[in-house]
């Protein structure tokens, strides 16, 4: 699944450990989703979501 | 990674004492198998299936009675990166063993060789230990690279 998820944490100004912190999980989870190597799951989708104000497919989308 | 932290709370005691007597119970069992599979010397047998029975036999006593009082799960456990590698890295490794075992079987079958059953196991032990953990790394850097 692509997704725009370093675009937006790098327009806060957030390091992935920061992100990594805000939702509870490592940073190698934030790394692997940003590198689209690992699709998160519906729960942490809708948290990442609720982290950035948005909808989950503003930020992922189906290839 | 699934992770999980002791607390300061404690589990109510009628709890410890349940946790106890499952894990005297397995003890007690297994040293009796144990003890029973070489009767020219029972209580030697017996006492060393019991120390190795000991720990793994109380820590499910705990996991069983007591952990749920005195663990806290994290609640992302389940959603992080880690936990793919490591199914990953474990399901490979199971068909890694598989298929090492098929391949020695039909060596041995074929080859009417005769081997001494421990070392193999041993072996199986740690190649599959060693396997998973090779395994967890190469996803581990493949992934973040």
């Amino acid at each position: 699944m692509k997704n725009n998820l370093a675009e937006r944490r790098a327009g806060r100004n957030w390091t992935q450990a920061d992100l990594a912190a805000a939702l509870g999980v490592s940073r190698q989870t934030v790394i692997s989703i940003e590198r689209e190597k690992f699709d998160p799951s519906l729960p942490l989708a809708f948290l990442i979501a609720r982290t950035f104000d948005c909808a989950i497919e503003d930020i992922f989308v189906a290839e | 990674m699934s992770k999980a932290s002791f607390t300061s709370r404690r589990a109510p005691v009628h709890h410890y004492v349940l946790a106890f007597i499952l894990g005297a119970i397995l003890t007690i069992a297994v040293s009796v198998l144990v003890g029973a599979s070489n009767p020219g010397d029972f209580w030697l047998a017996a006492g060393i299936g019991a120390l190795c029975a000991a720990y793994p036999a109380m820590s499910l006593g705990a996991k069983v009675f007591v952990s749920n009082h005195t663990v806290a799960r994290d609640a992302h456990g389940e959603q992080s990166v880690e936990l793919q590698w490591m199914r990953q890295a474990g399901a490979g490794a199971f068909l890694d063993i598989l298929v090492a075992v098929l391949v020695a079987v039909l060596v041995l079958v074929i080859g009417r060789f005769t081997v001494d059953a421990l070392p193999v196991l041993l072996g199986l032990i740690g190649l599959s230990a060693v396997d998973a953990g090779v395994r967890y790394l190469v996803i581990r850097y493949r992934d973040l690279k």
